[in-house]
């Protein structure tokens, strides 16, 4: 298949957005093929910037676990990071030193807490670190401010009244402590503090055809215990005692009903194919940004990169992509 | 009996001799199988997972100590045996230290952190007498020594103390026990593996000549005695005899002058006359007649002749004190022995007229275990005649003198003796105890704290008696005997494969118990003494001999019923729980032991194939109104050894069918089919799955996965100690592992793993690790070093100092290396410190051999900081810092440097199932599969790692846990759980994951990470529980260019620590020979080694030297300087001349122009 010389390949995808919440999404990406899906999934994991806990300077710590395990967990802590693609990484900056007090690039953090005289243990969470800057706090810390400023739930109804944050450390009675973390911005690809990705994935669309003709052979029994032969639940019968299909992306690729077709004596009865050009993403963050910002912003770190590629047609040199190809 | 009460079900009563538990009764409705598995706990729960340590050192405590005080409990000056002391009584006290003229009362962990010995005094209650009047003075709570104490013994503080005390204590509630502290360190006395004492053993020896033997051990002595046969003839062989006397002429030399009574004693088949001819006739031949004549003749060949080389009468005291020592002679009657050497002669023929009645001597039947309280027992004996025969010594002395007042014994009696005798053995492990011949090397070991199995693997460690280099498989292989005693899997690889080996879970080490009363009832249940016996009757068909402990009790006419009536006895508990009655049907003989050292384990009693235990046992037990021991008590349960145990049927499960015929003839039942196995390997889910060595590797390594320690680890001061940061709980455990709380000392995590080829760097068992799952805390582990500095006291008070930071006047540090120590000269804690960093400030005095008088100043010291080791580019960080006094009152500075480490590339994990790999490569998430729900695993493992290994239980252990994650409900893999429901079912899990989504084969559809496309295969994908273990790049990666050399040979060092070359060994050499890469072997060898130049004498080809002044060569050989060379040679080589020079060997160098 011999397309003419200089014809263009070019292939306009669409994009049809099913579910969006705060940190969900699942949308629908047709009309391209795999290495656009998958980059653009790389890309979510590993390439979109946010902010996270970098440094830790320790003043007081005498509770169980040692500095580097306090600062460790810090670090793992997801931050909002709307304002991360704008953000300066800190060994760009130019403005300052990196000791933290430097607006473009870093956000300081204080922690201190002490367990007095009770003897309940205390729990040191997320929702004990002071942040110097608004905009840049723990997730959970976000959410309760917007659940008191507007009163609903952006995060869908499951979160209960009462917001405990992520767990650092328990204290026991006269442990304490105290420290300064400065928060940085950064990629997944350095460490995986920084991925706002909790959950990026694809499947290809199953396209599924059943054989009206040789279902029609089959008993209405038969035709149950082919529905249940799949492990999720992709077929159904319908008032008139038809397979059906009832959920097409339910289908797991598990070839267990063309098994049992097959088992029947009846192969061709169900034909699954995968649609090599469509692809259903679900995407789930960690909640240090949205999960449209998470796309909107891989799409522009992916077209970032892409024009690094067109740069490198002019002057044979990779520019800024040469960072992204060569690791940190 | 039961047999009966099977029938009258309308009766309700049962008549039976036994106390049976009389609710059994068929016309109960159809019972279910019972689930006796709470047994298990409650059984542990009284016993623990040690108690054969503590049970032993408990006895020693209790009873042996005061045993070995009576038997020698009055010591007296040899000249006037009216100056004496007497001891009345002997008790271990509660742990404490004497210092400052205080007594303080210590705790095991303070002992551990200021390398103390937990120790307990020994305190005697004494009468002496004083003065010349020799007036008697009464002193009670003296103390002769110090005792160290075994944690959670009797004498511990720690004994039957809960979590809450024990916290408080420092300790960690999951700690066996059962072990030592001796100057800080934790040492194990492990168990000691013997052949059994005082018991006949019929075997060939190397020559295959068939011989009787008995090891005697008595207070007293301990003897070997021999019987063999040698073509047809048979002798005894003793060490006092130079030659095997013929055995007729030693029962002759007993008193047992007709040949005709010596057969009759044999027994009565005429084989055995046969067999007993060529003996008689010998003895015959040589004209021995009468007891005299075989005296005189035995005298003869007496080996070690008197002091005065009279030989006379010496046989005869042999034959009484030396000859199968064991058996007692009363009043000079020999008639015992007579009977004992014929039951020996009997055995042996049996043997040669039936060799299945050889004895066997691995089995486990025919071994004693010896435990700490036996050597400490021992030790104690020799250490505290020592002690007395000092005293006396010192006595003399004194008297000698003429004193004006003699002293008194009190003050005569050292109590360094026993405290440091004790010390030092348990510490070096060398129990060299002169008077008992015994010269043992690494009886105790250091207790493994690497992690939490392997100090439980450490504490039912058993070593053998034998070398170990002795290639022989017998004692290896694996005995049918060891079946619930002791585990089938744990055993090292390598030189102790097979001879070291670990107890099992339910199985316990008996302690010595009385004899007189079991004597008294086997004489009251109709067992005849031998001595009123005439030789004929001895065995007389249809009677049985009955032994006790090896020693011949007598005949019984019904050993049956004497069997059942001790056995009844025994459940009713009117004799010992450990007692075991077996009846050998081979030897018509009825073996009663009660010595120390069987091991054996509980069972279930079945009458006719229904166990005893049923649901309102069950229930009391699990109210908590019964416990262990009310089972026992009750009959319900009772202990068998492995002698026994060939006397019982014991099923694994109840059998339910009525009509089966195997039924009736079952008399025990188990308690769990797991308890085969050991604690180490009762980790492994599906062990039954697995290829059994994969099992032997996997307890050999699960004691080498980091983890928890204890509760306290981060208290303790171990000289390493490797933590994991987020251990986790298996999510596939094993009943066993919630038994011995490996559940809260986890020592690895649940990764999730895809079983696939992925990137190339995973073959030869390499795994692929997902970078993500790293940065999240995968693997990350803290590895804790501790470095000890003491700052040592010299005569006339000088001592080192620790000093402060230099700094010049700004303030600034003099040296770089000192950023890390705080203002009194010590690393502070929580300070990074690095490579070259000093942690102690020390500084030692020029001058320490004598005192100056005056104060130092400070130009008198010299420095000598500590300076700190570590890696360069890595963190470190100061954990703690402890100071302390040691024992000799020098401040010890203790620092505990903490690294914490994430896995790299060469890390070793390995999972449950003897699987170990190094981690290949280290790869990003985005490159790793992933499933359409977003699931990526954490790492990857290569499938060429099953075919060959055939781990099956791996692949289940994938399943069960991935079903345990979707379901959130813990599975188990117990061993050959599946019938009781120890373990998940296959088709249980398949059906729980096809419930929750997911194929039932645990495979899952993955797409590439790299190119986003669907893989070509199904991925087998789920968590399977890894461990990390302590072997890691960091610690072992070398490489040098040039450094350090050896002083001697000027060649570079050996060995990573001491920064030395990497050696190019002969075998590379051939190499480089083969490949004619004759300049890079010269450049290898000479060059890069230890190159020299020498001067050497053409004419004379010795070596001269040069003379710098004069700047000329010279050889002092031929005194001038003519025909002088140089030439360069490797440095070791002109010192082996040299050598070879001081030992009148003259080499000589043969030169030639090239």
């Amino acid at each position: 298949m011999d397309r003419p010389v200089g014809a263009s390949y070019q292939r306009f995808p669409r994009v049809r957005i099913r579910d969006l919440k705060d940190d969900y999404a699942k949308f629908e990406l047709r009309d391209t093929d795999a290495s656009m899906a998958n980059a653009l999934r790389r890309v979510m994991i590993a390439e979109v910037p946010t902010v996270a806990i970098d440094l830790v300077e320790i003043e007081v710590n005498s509770s169980v676990l040692n500095d580097e395990f306090i600062a460790h967990r810090l670090g793992l802590i997801p931050l909002t990071s709307a304002a991360a693609m704008q953000m300066r990484f800190s060994r760009d900056c130019d403005a300052c030193d990196g000791d933290g007090s430097c607006e473009y690039c870093s956000v300081e953090f204080h922690l201190a807490a002490r367990a007095t005289d009770s003897d309940q243990t205390l729990e040191v969470t997320s929702n004990d670190l002071r942040s110097m800057d608004p905009k840049v706090c723990p997730v959970d810390q976000a959410r309760a401010y917007q659940q008191a400023l507007g009163g609903t739930d952006p995060f869908g109804a499951n979160t209960s009244n009462e917001n405990r944050g992520i767990l650092i450390v328990k204290l026991r009675r006269g442990q304490e402590l105290r420290l300064r973390a400065i928060a940085r911005k950064g990629i997944g690809k350095d460490h995986a503090k920084w991925s706002p990705a909790a959950t990026v994935t694809f499947m290809y669309e199953p396209d599924i055809r059943i054989n009206e003709e040789l279902m029609e052979t089959l008993t209405v029994e038969e035709r149950r215990r082919l529905i249940e032969s799949s492990p999720t639940k992709v077929f159904k019968l319908d008032s008139a005692n038809q397979v059906v299909v009832d959920n097409a992306e339910a289908y797991t690729y598990d070839d267990e009903v063309i098994k049992h077709a097959e088992a029947l004596g009846k192969p061709g009865l169900v034909e699954i194919n995968a649609k090599e050009d469509s692809f259903i993403f679900t995407v789930e963050t960690t909640g240090a940004i949205t999960a449209y910002e998470l796309i909107m912003n891989a799409i522009t770190v992916l077209r970032q990169k892409l024009d690094a590629v067109r740069l490198q047609d002019d002057d044979g040199d990779l520019g800024e992509l040469g960072a992204h190809l060569g690791g940190p | 009996m039961a047999v009966l009460a099977k029938g009258d079900n309308e009766g309700g009563k049962v008549v039976d001799t036994m106390p049976l538990p009389t609710y059994h009764s068929l016309a109960a409705p159809v019972r279910k199988p019972v689930d006796k598995f709470a047994l298990l706990p409650a059984f542990l729960k009284v016993r623990g997972l040690v108690k054969e340590h503590i049970d032993s050192f408990n006895y020693f405590i209790d009873k042996g100590i005061k045993k070995i005080v009576e038997a020698n409990n009055r010591i007296e000056a040899r000249n006037d045996p009216s100056i004496y002391l007497r001891y009345l009584d002997v008790r271990v006290g509660m742990p404490s230290i004497y210092e400052n003229c205080n007594v303080e009362s210590i705790t095991p962990h303070l002992c551990r952190l200021t390398d103390r010995t937990y120790s307990a005094p020994i305190e005697v209650d004494i009468q002496y007498t004083v003065g010349k009047q020799h007036v008697v003075k009464r002193r009670n709570k003296f103390i002769i020594g110090y005792m160290p104490i075994m944690l959670r013994s009797s004498a511990c503080i720690l004994n039957e103390m809960d979590e809450d005390e024990l916290a408080k204590y420092g300790e960690c509630p999951l700690d066996p026990g059962g072990y030592f502290v001796v100057k800080g360190t934790e040492k194990v006395i492990l168990i000691q593996e013997q052949l059994s004492k005082n018991r006949i053993i019929v075997d060939t020896d190397s020559k295959g000549r068939v011989i009787a033997s008995v090891t005697s051990s008595t207070h007293a002595i301990k003897s070997k005695t021999v019987v063999l046969m040698d073509k047809g003839k048979i002798y005894l062989q003793l060490n006092q005899f130079t030659k095997p006397i013929p055995i007729i002429v030693v029962m002759k030399a007993m008193g047992m002058e007709s040949d005709q009574e010596a057969v009759q004693m044999v027994g009565r088949d005429p084989r055995y006359g046969d067999l007993l001819f060529p003996s008689i006739q010998e003895c015959a031949s040589e004209r021995i007649y009468t007891r005299q004549q075989a005296l005189q003749y035995m005298d003869e060949k007496v080996m070690y002749p008197g002091a005065t080389n009279n030989k006379e009468g010496r046989s005869n005291s042999i034959l009484h004190d030396v000859f199968i020592a064991h058996v007692p002679v009363k009043d000079g009657n020999l008639r015992p022995k007579c009977i004992y050497t014929a039951v020996m002669l009997r055995r042996m023929l049996d043997a040669i007229l039936n060799s299945d009645t050889f004895d066997d001597k691995d089995y486990v039947g025919n071994k004693r275990f010896e435990l700490s309280g036996q050597l400490i027992s021992l030790l104690f004996e020799d250490l505290f005649k020592t002690m007395n025969s000092q005293a006396v010594e010192r006595m003399n002395k004194n008297s000698d003198k003429t004193r004006s007042s003699p002293l008194d014994f009190s003050q005569l009696i050292m109590q360094d003796t026993i405290t440091f005798g004790l010390e030092r053995a348990i510490s070096t492990g060398n129990w060299d105890i002169k008077r008992f011949r015994m010269h043992r090397k690494g009886v105790s070991q250091v207790l493994s704290r690497l992690s939490y199995m392997a100090t439980l693997g450490y504490m039912t460690r058993i070593t053998p008696q034998f070398e170990k280099t002795r290639k022989t498989s017998g004692p290896r292989a694996l005995q049918p005997s060891q079946w619930g005693m002791l585990c089938p899997c744990d055993t090292p690889e390598g030189e102790a494969c097979g001879l070291t080996k670990n107890l099992a879970l339910l199985s316990h080490i008996t302690t010595d118990q009385e004899e007189g009363p079991l004597i008294d009832l086997c004489h009251s249940l109709g067992v005849e003494d031998l001595l009123f016996l005439s030789s004929e009757e001895i065995h007389a068909p249809g009677s049985f001999l009955v032994m006790l402990n090896g020693l011949i009790l007598g005949k019984h006419k019904d050993p049956q019923r004497l069997v059942i009536h001790l056995r009844n006895l025994r459940r009713s508990n009117v004799i010992g729980e450990f007692v075991s009655i077996f009846i050998n049907e081979k030897q018509r003989c009825v073996h009663i032991a009660s010595d120390g050292g069987r091991v054996c384990r509980p069972l279930i009693i079945a009458d006719m194939g229904i166990s005893r235990i049923d649901e309102t046992h069950m229930t009391k037990l699990r109210d908590g109104t019964y416990d262990f021991d009310d089972f026992l008590s009750g009959g319900l349960i009772e202990y068998l050894d492995v002698n026994e145990e060939n006397n019982a049927l014991i099923a694994l499960y109840e059998h339910m069918d009525q009509d089966d015929v195997e039924r009736s003839s079952i008399t025990h039942i188990e308690i769990e089919p797991l308890s085969i196995l050991g604690v180490v390997s009762g980790l492994i889910p599906y062990p039954h799955h697995n290829q059994s060595p994969r099992n032997t590797y996997q307890c050999a390594m699960g004691k080498q996965a980091m983890g928890n320690i204890a509760y306290n680890q981060l208290f303790r001061a171990d000289s390493l100690l490797y933590l994991l940061v987020y251990a986790q709980r298996p999510l596939l455990t094993t009943k066993t592992i919630e038994l011995v709380g490996y559940d809260k000392l986890g020592a690895g995590q649940n990764a999730t793993v895809a079983v696939m080829g992925y990137s190339g760097y995973d073959i030869e068992d390499a795994i692929v690790m997902n970078k993500s799952s790293l940065d999240r805390g995968f693997g990350r582990c803290i590895a804790l070093k501790k470095y000890t500095v003491l700052k040592d006291n010299y005569v006339d008070g000088v001592s080192d100092r620790i000093v402060k930071p230099q700094r010049d006047k700004d303030g600034v540090l003099m040296k770089q290396n000192m950023r890390a120590l705080d203002d009194d000269g010590i690393v502070a804690p929580g300070q990074i410190i690095r490579n070259h960093d000093i942690y102690v400030n020390k500084q030692t005095p020029m001058n320490t051999s004598k005192g100056i008088g005056r104060p130092l100043t400070d130009s008198c010291y010299k420095d000598s900081p500590a300076i700190y080791k570590g890696v360069d580019g890595e963190t470190t960080v100061v954990d703690r810092v402890m100071l302390c006094s040691d024992t000799n009152d020098k401040l010890s500075i203790k620092c505990i440097i903490r690294h914490t480490r994430r896995p790299e590339v060469g890390d070793k994990f390995s999972s449950r199932h003897g699987q170990k790999g190094v981690c290949g490569t280290i790869i990003q998430q985005e490159d790793f599969p992933f499933s359409e729900r977003g699931i990526c695993p954490d790492l990857i493992m290569n499938p060429h790692g099953f075919p060959s290994r055939m781990t099956i239980g791996k692949m289940i252990e994938l399943l069960g846990g991935k079903a345990g994650v979707s379901c959130g409900r813990f599975h188990y893999g117990s061993a050959f759980g599946e019938p009781s429901g120890n373990a998940d079912n296959v088709a249980d899990i398949s059906s729980t994951l096809i419930k929750h989504g997911f194929s039932y084969n645990g495979k899952d559809f993955l797409y590439s990470g790299i190119l986003g496309q669907p893989l070509e295969a199904y991925i087998f994908m789920g968590p399977i529980y890894y461990q990390k273990l302590k072997h890691m790049v960091l610690d072992k990666m070398h490489a040098r260019a040039s450094g350090p050399r050896v002083l001697l040979t000027r060649q570079p060092t050996e060995g990573r620590s001491r920064d030395g070359g990497l050696r190019l060994g002969e075998m590379e050499r051939d190499c480089l020979i083969a490949y004619g890469a004759s300049m890079l072997i010269f450049e290898r060898l000479m060059l890069s080694s230890d190159p020299y130049q020498v001067q050497v004498c053409r004419k004379c080809g010795l070596l001269g030297y040069y003379n710098h002044k004069l700047k000329t060569s010279y050889c002092s050989m031929c005194k001038n300087g003519e025909n002088m060379a140089k030439m360069r040679l490797p440095y070791a080589c002109k010192l082996l001349f040299q050598e070879l020079h001081a030992m009148n060997v003259v080499p000589r160098l043969k030169l030639t122009e090239v």
